[in-house]
């Protein structure tokens, strides 16, 4: 691990002409911008000052946007056993995403994420391990793995699937995911399995998926090309970097106008705000009330794009159609809850909009806490036709601090705005999410959700709470896989607390060096009612590894391994080996198969990644990432699928990707719900559709439609009530504020190996941290440099599995008025930043420090349509402990506001 | 008795000496450090303390950076950074220095301990940061970048305070001598130089 204490360096390496130069992408943020690696033994002598002395082919000093090395981005690795400089940068040479070989801090410090003894890296997991008397040892992967697959199958055969629980990340590279869903959902066919960031396998935008919109049916080009965009709930800057720097800025400065809503004034914002943009700065929850108050505003003006609803709504009819089974099997009927958000049209959507008393623009402004007229400003800038009748083009984009807020009513609330406005679809009318982490899920199986125990109101099952069932005692064997579980879930507190009460303070532990003896009590650990855990990870995490597991299998990860991704524009790059994985380390998914053999499952006898991903590429067909046909191609040249996409370097290609059988040419698809495309012949004929899908090439209806029953969009209701009452009774009393958190660019997601092992991150923001507005701290004499606690005796936990059966039975106050809930205490402490940045009367805190997660402070509820968690919203206290020592030293930290422009 | 101790010993302010010790700590390494790699070297006279019971004369080793006069302490005005280059008139050798009205800073000279001198480079990629010299509160700020808006903090060492560049602006060490600052050294690679002392 890492300390604060950062030395700048005044000197590092140029790559010499001799280098070895690799192709790969940032491992972070969802924007995935391009990098090259530059790889030449220790002491073949460094590059010269001379253009024809270097490998970039520049002379030293370079100039403002030319390859440059900064000390950081050096790293000496093992390739091939033999100690070799590496130097990874952006990509100068990318035409897309990060063109100019722009980068943020996160994957400028990439280098840094090598494993590398001599630094902060040295902690990685390099060898199995087993807990024996307490103590994780290192044992051989045949024993490590000979153990978990026989208590694994014991509790299926003794405890049923579903008490093998599989947590797992959903991004972490397509021939891992695929393995790990194969493994978990066909072969164990478990119900308690979901992903890092939702205790439920469930979309994190129901009202994208219900509408029929894709979360990334734009390019990233599109950002930059409306001429209003609006942005819900993040600030690119901050969170997107790249996308912002390189399409959204020069938009601006180009005349686009922005909104954005959020609480909170950054960097972005601020900039936005400087270029004349408008800021709703709201108060946490209530984008719904917001947004149904623009949509209103909008069609009391007669504002609306009526072409658009006409060609592209479901009527009534269509709405109740379908092909088949029809609409009445489809997860959007099912969630409907019977007519809660279904419409029989815009004009009907109209209706209820203009007559919901929450819509009201004062209303909606009060219970928010902004300025009215900014709902009317917003309005005309999104749809008011322009002087000469013409539409103005507007796109919305949206990420966590809208959808973790309100998640079913605020995602269907966008919809509907979009829609009215005449957004999706069309160039420079994108809607669609900015993206959190990159997007490497494949999944290798189906969910079986008639296993789920766990049913709303109505017939439909839910997919199952892992965290309630977990917490109920029915996981008997955890399988945790590159997430931390506890932290990254609400109420962690509670769940920790769990874990200790099953794992640890379970009486049969393993206190024995003999295989059958540790079988046996893991076992015995199981069939008494407690848990037995197992966890693959990159580094030993706390707790879930340095504590509760038992068995600890260490992953190989970025650059140790070939491996396929798609970014936030579905944009497939190879992520390529470049050095030795850590000792014993190995990839996900032969972790997995050794696993899955030992488990006596077929088909898991792949050779290398190429051969997973290859199997992977047919399931991926229809999808918005497919790249069968980069398979295909590839086949049909003689070489394999990861061969062929490495020839695409950097710039990669968007799924879903076509292969033209005439030109052998692979083209990929630009943005989805393209329903212009049908007019331009050329791209439809390079594309190789100008008779129709060829060969094995497949179109999805999302490619030049909408992913509804028809290929229209279904406009919804987004009715406040299913949230306004948890809203009410969270909302701050006495002495409360909001709470509200999430992340920074320093630390976006990256935090998994990156901020606790980046010297200079870990100076920057070297503990928690929360930001108070100066009103707040001032009545509670707070100062920035403080350290503080926040504290809440109101964190909500639901405690059980819940079956629904009359109406409402998920609805708060219901479970609340039939003793489901819990009220538990939680505290965390943190460093004060005082900054009028932040809205008056909320606390903006670090989404996730490992060592305090500010979860533990959100309300343990999910979204009672969805099953999702609202991270964003919980109610705190706030008290100063005393001065830290960031107050009074200038090493580390900084107190200046992000929005100084 | 090693430098860094010896400072230890003769400060009594806790909040601003030690503060400074720990800042003269950094620099101390980093010279050092300089040394492994570069062969020139040169003896100087640095100033830890002018003008206080403190002040002390010691030969300090500083490889291969030139003593340079930047300003001097009669002739500066606050919040009006004073252009100069260093370590030499090569590419990318911009340098500010400015006096901070009183906002003591790490590295900071003169009696408030208030006058820093930075790289005008942003460490991104290279964006000119002239003119954009802020003071917000008791804030004081470099930034924003006009390619990609990232700012910088002057009182923490030009730590970044929101942006892209992954290391922080690179310091001018100062000296000031009587009425005179000297630059005498440098924290942090430049922009676009692969040693600081070759251009």
């Amino acid at each position: 691990m890492s300390t604060d204490y950062y030395l700048p360096e005044d000197s590092a390496p140029l790559p010499p002409v001799h280098a070895e130069v690799m192709t790969t992408a940032c491992d972070y943020c969802v924007v995935a911008c391009g990098y090259k690696v530059y790889r030449w033994p220790v002491g073949s002598g460094d590059g010269g000052l001379q253009a024809s002395q270097n490998a970039f082919g520049v002379d030293f000093p370079s100039s403002a946007l030319q390859s440059w090395v900064a000390p950081a981005q050096h790293n000496i690795v093992m390739h091939k056993q033999m100690p070799h400089n590496v130097v990874i940068v952006p990509d100068k040479d990318t035409k897309y995403v990060n063109t100019n070989g722009d980068s943020s801090m996160r994957g400028g410090l990439i280098a840094q994420k090598c494993y590398n003894p001599k630094t902060p890296t040295r902690d990685r997991l390099t060898t199995p391990l087993m807990r024996i008397f307490g103590t994780l040892q290192p044992v051989s992967w045949e024993m490590a793995l000979d153990v978990a697959a026989q208590v694994g199958r014991h509790v299926i055969e003794n405890h049923g699937a579903n008490a093998y629980g599989v947590k797992t990340f959903s991004y972490q590279y397509i021939e891992n995911t695929y393995a790990v869903t194969k493994y978990a959902l066909r072969h164990v066919n478990t119900a308690n399995f979901t992903f890092h960031d939702t205790p439920s396998d469930v979309t994190s935008t129901p009202g994208f998926r219900d509408a029929g919109f894709d979360n990334f049916g734009p390019s990233y080009e599109d950002w930059g090309s409306a001429d209003t965009l609006m942005i819900c709930g993040t600030d690119p800057y901050e969170t997107k970097t790249i996308i912002f720097t390189q399409h959204i800025m020069p938009a601006i400065y180009r005349g686009m106008k922005v909104i954005m809503l959020n609480p909170r004034e950054t960097a972005g914002v601020a900039f936005v705000k400087k270029m004349g943009g408008l800021h709703i700065d709201l108060l946490p929850g209530t984008d719904n009330l917001v947004v149904g108050a623009i949509t209103r505003h909008i069609l009391e003006q007669g504002w609306e794009d009526t072409e658009w609803l006409k060609k592209w709504v479901n009527n009534k009819w269509e709405s109740n159609s379908g092909f088949g089974q029809g609409t009445r099997n489809t997860p959007w009927q099912w969630r409907s809850t019977w007519g809660k958000f279904q419409t029989k049209g815009w004009e009907d959507y109209k209706k209820w909009v203009s007559s919901q008393p929450e819509f009201e623009a004062e209303y909606a402004a009060g219970v928010a806490g902004i300025d009215v007229a900014k709902i009317y400003q917003a309005a005309e800038w999104m749809a008011k036709p322009k002087a000469d009748g013409g539409r103005v083009k507007t796109s919305i984009g949206i990420e966590k601090g809208f959808y973790w807020s309100n998640n079913t009513a605020n995602t269907n609330a966008i919809s509907s705005l979009a829609t009215i406005c005449g957004t999706g679809g069309r160039p420079g009318q994108v809607v669609g999410r900015f993206g959190g982490h990159q997007r490497g899920g494949q999944s290798g199986g189906s969910y079986p959700r008639n296993k789920s125990p766990e049913k709303v109101e109505g017939r439909r099952r839910r997919s199952l709470d892992t965290d309630r069932w977990t917490y109920s005692g029915h996981t008997r064997f955890a399988h945790v896989i590159g997430t931390t579980w506890i932290q990254s879930m609400c109420g962690s507190q509670g769940l920790q607390r769990k874990f200790t009460e099953l794992v640890s303070n379970n009486p049969n532990q393993i206190m024995s060096y003999d295989r059958q003896e540790i079988i046996d009590s893991l076992k015995a650990r199981a069939d008494s009612g407690g848990m037995v855990v197992i966890n693959q990870d990159i580094y030993l995490r706390d707790p879930i590894g340095a504590r509760f597991a038992d068995i600890v299998f260490p992953a190989a990860t970025w650059g140790e391994e070939d491996f396929m991704r798609a970014n936030g524009e579905r944009r497939l790059r190879l992520y390529q080996k470049f050095y030795d994985a850590p000792g014993n380390a190995k990839p996900d998914w032969w972790i997995i198969s050794q696993l899955a053999k030992q488990m006596g499952y077929d088909g898991f006898d792949w050779k290398n990644s190429n051969d997973v991903a290859e199997e992977a590429s047919r399931f991926s067909r229809g999808s918005r990432k497919a790249f069968h046909m980069i398979k295909i191609a590839a086949h049909a040249e003689g070489k394999t699928l990861h061969e062929k996409l490495r020839e695409f370097g950097t710039d990669g290609i968007q799924g879903p990707v076509f292969y033209n059988y005439e030109t052998k040419e692979l083209v990929g698809t630009k943005r989805l719900h393209d329903t212009e495309l049908e007019h331009d012949k050329a791209a439809i004929k390079r594309l190789g559709l100008d008779n129709g899908p060829q060969g094995a090439n497949i179109v999805s209806k999302k490619f030049s439609h909408f992913n509804s029953q028809t290929g229209k969009i279904n406009i919804q209701k987004h009715p406040w009530g299913l949230f306004s009452d948890f809203w009410e009774w969270l909302s701050p009393k006495d002495d409360e504020l909001w709470f509200n958190n999430g992340r920074i660019n320093e630390i976006w997601q990256s935090g998994f190996d990156d901020v606790e092992r980046r010297p200079y991150t870990r100076q920057r923001w070297p503990e928690n941290w929360v930001e108070i507005h100066p009103d707040d701290a001032a009545k509670r004499g707070i100062e920035s440099g403080d350290q503080v606690m926040m504290y809440s005796d109101r964190v909500v936990q639901v405690k059980d599995t819940v079956l629904g059966v009359d109406s409402g039975h998920f609805q708060f106050s219901e479970l609340m008025k039939r003793g489901h809930i819990d009220l538990q205490k939680a505290a965390v402490t943190a460093i004060a930043i005082v900054t009028p940045a932040v809205k008056k009367g909320v606390l903006y805190a670090n989404m996730i420090d490992m060592r305090q997660p500010s979860n533990a402070l959100g309300a343990r509820i999910v979204d009672n349509i969805s099953g999702n968690y609202n991270f964003k919203m919980g109610v705190s206290k706030i008290k100063k402990l005393g001065a830290s020592k960031y107050k009074s030293e200038f090493r580390s930290m900084s107190f200046a506001p992000r929005n100084i422009v | 008795m090693s430098i860094f101790s010896k400072l230890k010993d003769q400060t009594k302010d806790k909040d601003s000496a030690e503060e400074h010790g720990k800042c003269m700590l950094s620099r101390r390494n980093f010279l050092m450090y300089g040394s492994a790699s570069l062969a020139a070297a040169s003896t100087v006279t640095v100033t830890l303390f002018p003008g206080t019971a403190q002040a002390e004369q010691m030969k300090a080793r500083v490889v291969g950076y030139p003593r340079k006069l930047v300003a001097k302490l009669s002739e500066m005005k606050d919040h009006q950074p004073i252009a100069f280059n260093y370590p030499d008139d090569g590419p990318n050798s911009q340098a500010m220095i400015v006096k901070m009205a009183g906002v003591q800073a790490g590295g900071g000279v003169g009696a408030a301990r208030d006058i820093v001198a930075f790289n005008y480079l942003c460490t991104h990629q290279g964006g000119p940061l002239v003119g954009s010299y802020k003071a917000t509160g008791e804030h004081r700020t470099l930034g924003q970048c006009p390619l990609h808006l990232s700012t910088f903090d002057l009182r923490r060492h030009g730590i970044i305070v929101s942006g892209q560049a992954y290391q922080s602006l690179p310091q001018v060490l100062l000296e000031v001598d009587g009425d005179e600052v000297y630059a005498v050294g440098m924290m942090g690679l430049i922009f676009g130089r692969n040693s600081n002392m070759s251009s």
